[in-house]
């Protein structure tokens, strides 16, 4: 694009080279991707005819539905599309061997089986999903034309699931060998521009240059992409060896950004309260750190560009956090004497030294986190590294009822479709069935089902149409492979271009799909137009059907569902609260379910908000105050189980029984405040918001008293430093709870209106405002 | 080896099962050429590996029926 300027002065040999390089690079991918579909259909279609196989068009479908540009995707959709037949196939045959005499109990099992698969599809993710997808509808598939036959069903079955896999080893196939687009390589980019994109936020941010519209966009990319990249490496994996051996690290890199990315934003947030509470002392003793800290994400001032240059700047970070401890406790000396020279009241500096030190803490461990992050970016240069070993995966979160009303859907609408086909012995109600069961799997993977479902049904109808055509105007004039070959490819090509095309993508797959079911030609060509057009018609009212069944049957995009949703959103925080076993990976393991599910709820909320604008800010501004809270939360939890193990430490060497009552009291007051939050989070409400508010300060207090007395009783180091450092993470939540740009502030706005209370707190007024 | 294997009474034809486990070999083969670091210095790793696929799936099959 920006090539083709400056090439005047150059010969025209190589500007044409520049400008056929620019084209292979953007269309021409799709011109390739669209010449492997094809090929990979008419070598599925030429094997499954040399085998004699009696429905080689099942072979050709098979391909466009697993076809992708990319060859990883490939390899994982196919993967999960042979489980899944074969799942499909043992269970089909049980059902007719169970019911082959009673066709109302056979379809009435085949759509719970149908059910509970898209159920299952719902509640998973990725190609996880695409395999409970398959095992339900390739179950109908193969199921519903061999009842019509039960004596040669087993015959028939098994031909169906040659046809699948010829379909899926075609594509495979060609997507592997013929010029093939690595998943793996598209990881390596992706990686690369998000550190770089990150950087160029955090600068920014740093530096004040960027305001609350841009961070919301920036985050809301952020989390698009960290979603995303969990799928590109779960598919990565089936693509070679190379990209097993970094899919651990891979894994952790997403996770480490997600908690440097919390981390940051926290440390954002408290800055941005700090400066409008007027608190410029403390924010001016902070800004040097920010200023240094920018240029250490380069190397000698040039932007990360590969593995190599982030060992670089994790080593510049990791020597930038060893200094740290020691520069922060001089700027706090100095701003202890400053706030001495001013004059300030005791709890006004006591409030002051409290933002500083809760802002450091969090710059401290968001230092810690950016080195880890770029270590184990660092760490990809090289096959093998101990930062591989690593257990902790992307846990994704959705919505059980949700998942259940998609089963349930489907279940329905076969079930009616069903019902139509026996009351009517129409001779097409084979494909009116089971193209239902396959609409209603696709599409409701898709964000927009009943969009997806009509897109297919015209496409479908352009595909009868064309088919028509191919059928009895075409097919009838020619003769051997390499001609049909011909007719076939400029039908499909025009399909396949439609799938490129994200706007026409669900017309460009139903009509691919179902020009292939319809058109695609049998070993021994059967011309019966009656029959033709008895499937058309039920291939589009099947896709009708579903369609109108995702727009009437609680369609995912109503304001229930979206409720729903954000009400797990909040769960998240309630989870970090409260959650009682740890389950595996302890702490730090419910601080990976937590950070991934929030993420992954998030993106579901955002596919569901379209272009509902203000319900995307709702929905951000809530995850933000989950990640924030949340986070804090589980700091807090991790130091309380800390102190608790080095009490039961204690006791086991000295059996001190002295004077511990007041000690106890923070815990008990740190633990209340976790209880309150979660309620808080658990249902919103005015009360509970003052509530929570009103434990964290009390907390807050008690610990500084605490603080106090064992500074005056010199306490051991340790303890005195996780002291300050719960005091900080109450301090955080506290700030959380009531920053104006929270979901919260409509409650402070209320209870401050109820309760009339004059803003003469010194302890809260300096942050509230 | 006979041609066909009762399994569950069906019969599977043997060089269904080789196929398999020439699969299973060729993953095991592909994991350890990987960690020698061959691949780098393959032109097509993709078309290595699939022919590495028929290399292995073949010598079962001859090894077996001639």
């Amino acid at each position: 694009m920006q090539a083709s300027s400056p090439t005047s002065s150059q010969p025209g040999g190589q500007r044409l080279f520049r400008a056929f390089a620019d084209w292979a690079r953007t269309d021409g991918l799709v011109w390739l991707y669209l010449f492997k579909a094809i090929a990979a259909a008419l070598i599925a279609l030429g094997v499954a005819m040399k085998l004699d196989l009696p429905s080689p068009r099942t072979a050709m479908t098979t391909v466009f539905i697993v076809m992708q540009p990319q060859s990883g995707p490939v390899f994982a959709k196919s993967f999960y599309r042979i489980c899944g037949t074969l799942v499909g196939l043992v269970v089909m045959l049980a059902l007719i061997g169970l019911f082959a005499q009673q066709p109302e109990l056979f379809i009435a099992s085949t759509a719970l089986w149908v059910g509970i698969c898209t159920a299952g599809a719902a509640r998973n993710r990725n190609f996880r999903s695409y395999g409970f997808v398959l095992a339900g509808y390739t179950a109908a598939l193969i199921g519903i034309p061999a009842s019509q036959h039960p004596d040669g069903a087993f015959m028939s079955a098994m031909t169906r699931v040659a046809e699948i896999s010829i379909g899926i080893l075609a594509s495979g196939f060609v997507s592997a060998v013929v010029f093939p687009q690595f998943t793996g390589e598209l990881l390596r980019s992706t990686v690369r521009r998000r550190f770089a994109s990150f950087v160029d936020y955090v600068s920014a941010s740093l530096g004040g240059r960027i305001d609350r519209s841009q961070i919301e966009a920036t985050n809301a990319r952020f989390v698009a992409d960290i979603v995303g990249f969990e799928a590109s490496r779960s598919t990565a994996v089936f693509e070679s060896p190379d990209s097993r051996m970094r899919a651990g690290r891979l894994a952790r890199l997403n996770t480490e950004f997600m908690a440097v990315s919390t981390r940051f934003h926290a440390l954002h947030q408290l800055m941005n309260r700090l400066r409008d509470s007027g608190s410029t002392v403390t924010v001016e003793a902070l800004e040097p750190y920010f200023r240094e800290i920018a240029p250490r994400f380069e190397k000698a001032g040039e932007p990360v560009l590969t593995a190599a240059d982030a060992a670089h700047v994790a080593k510049q970070l990791e020597d930038y956090r060893a200094t740290l401890p020691r520069r922060v406790r001089e700027t706090r000396a100095q701003l202890e004497a400053d706030l001495d020279a001013q004059g300030k009241r005791a709890d006004t500096r006591a409030a002051r030294l409290l933002d500083f030190d809760t802002a450091t803490e969090l710059f401290y461990r968001f230092v810690h986190e950016m080195n880890e992050y770029t270590a184990t970016y660092a760490s990809l240069a090289v096959d093998t590294h101990s930062r591989e070993k690593w257990i902790e995966r992307y846990v994704p979160r959705t919505n059980l009822v949700a998942a259940g009303v998609a089963g349930l859907r489907a279940a329905i609408v076969m079930g009616l479709l069903a019902a139509f086909w026996i009351a009517t012995a129409w001779p097409s109600g084979t494909n009116l069935v089971l193209t239902a069961a396959a609409t209603c799997a696709l599409a409701s993977a898709s964000p927009q089902p009943a969009r997806m479902s009509s897109q297919m049904a015209g496409g479908t109808m352009l595909a009868s149409v064309v088919g028509m055509f191919l059928m009895f105007g075409v097919f009838p004039h020619i003769d051997g492979f390499p001609m049909l070959c011909v007719a076939l490819a400029p039908a499909l090509a025009f399909g396949v271009f439609l799938t490129t095309r994200p706007a026409y993508a669900g017309y460009g797959m139903g009509y691919c799909i179902f020009l292939c079911f319809l058109a695609g030609p049998d070993n021994v060509v059967q011309y019966n137009p009656v029959g033709y057009m008895n499937d058309a018609l039920a291939l589009v009212l099947s896709m009708v059907v579903t369609a109108l069944a995702f727009a009437v049957f609680l369609p995912p995009s109503t304001p229930w569902l979206r409720k729903r949703l954000v009400a797990n959103l909040r769960g998240q925080a309630v989870h970090a609260c409260r959650a009682r076993g740890f389950g595996r990976g302890g702490l730090t393991g419910l601080r990976n379910r937590f950070e991934s599910g929030a993420r992954d709820l998030m993106f579901q909320l955002h596919a569901l908000a379209g272009s509902d604008a203000a319900f995307r800010h709702d929905t951000l501004r809530w995850m933000f105050a989950t990640l924030e809270i949340g986070n804090a939360a589980i700091d807090l939890r991790e130091e309380l189980a800390a102190a608790s193990a080095q009490r039961a430490a204690q006791r086991a060497t000295q059996r001190a029984t002295d004077a511990r009552a007041p000690r106890a009291a923070w815990r008990d007051a740190t633990e209340a405040t976790l209880k309150a939050v979660g309620a808080l989070f658990a249902r919103p409400d005015a009360h509970r918001h003052a509530s929570a508010l009103a434990t964290t300060r009390a907390a807050i207090a008690t610990c500084h008293d605490v603080l106090e007395q064992i500074v005056s009783e010199n306490a051991p180091r340790e303890t005195r430093h996780r002291l300050q450092r719960i005091l900080s993470h109450l301090h955080f939540i506290r700030t959380a709870l009531i920053d104006p740009q929270s979901p919260f502030a409509a409650y402070a706005d209320t209870r401050a209106h109820d309760a009339n209370t004059p803003p003469g707190n010194p302890q809260g007024a300096n942050h509230a405002a | 080896m006979p041609r066909d294997v009762a399994f569950l009474d069906a019969y599977i034809p043997a060089i269904v099962l080789l196929f398999i486990l020439g699969a299973a070999i060729t993953w095991l083969i592909d994991s350890v050429l990987a960690r020698t670091g061959l691949y780098r210095i393959v032109w097509h790793p993709s078309l290595f590996r699939v022919s590495l696929l028929v290399v292995v799936c073949c010598a079962l099959g001859l090894a077996v029926y001639r």
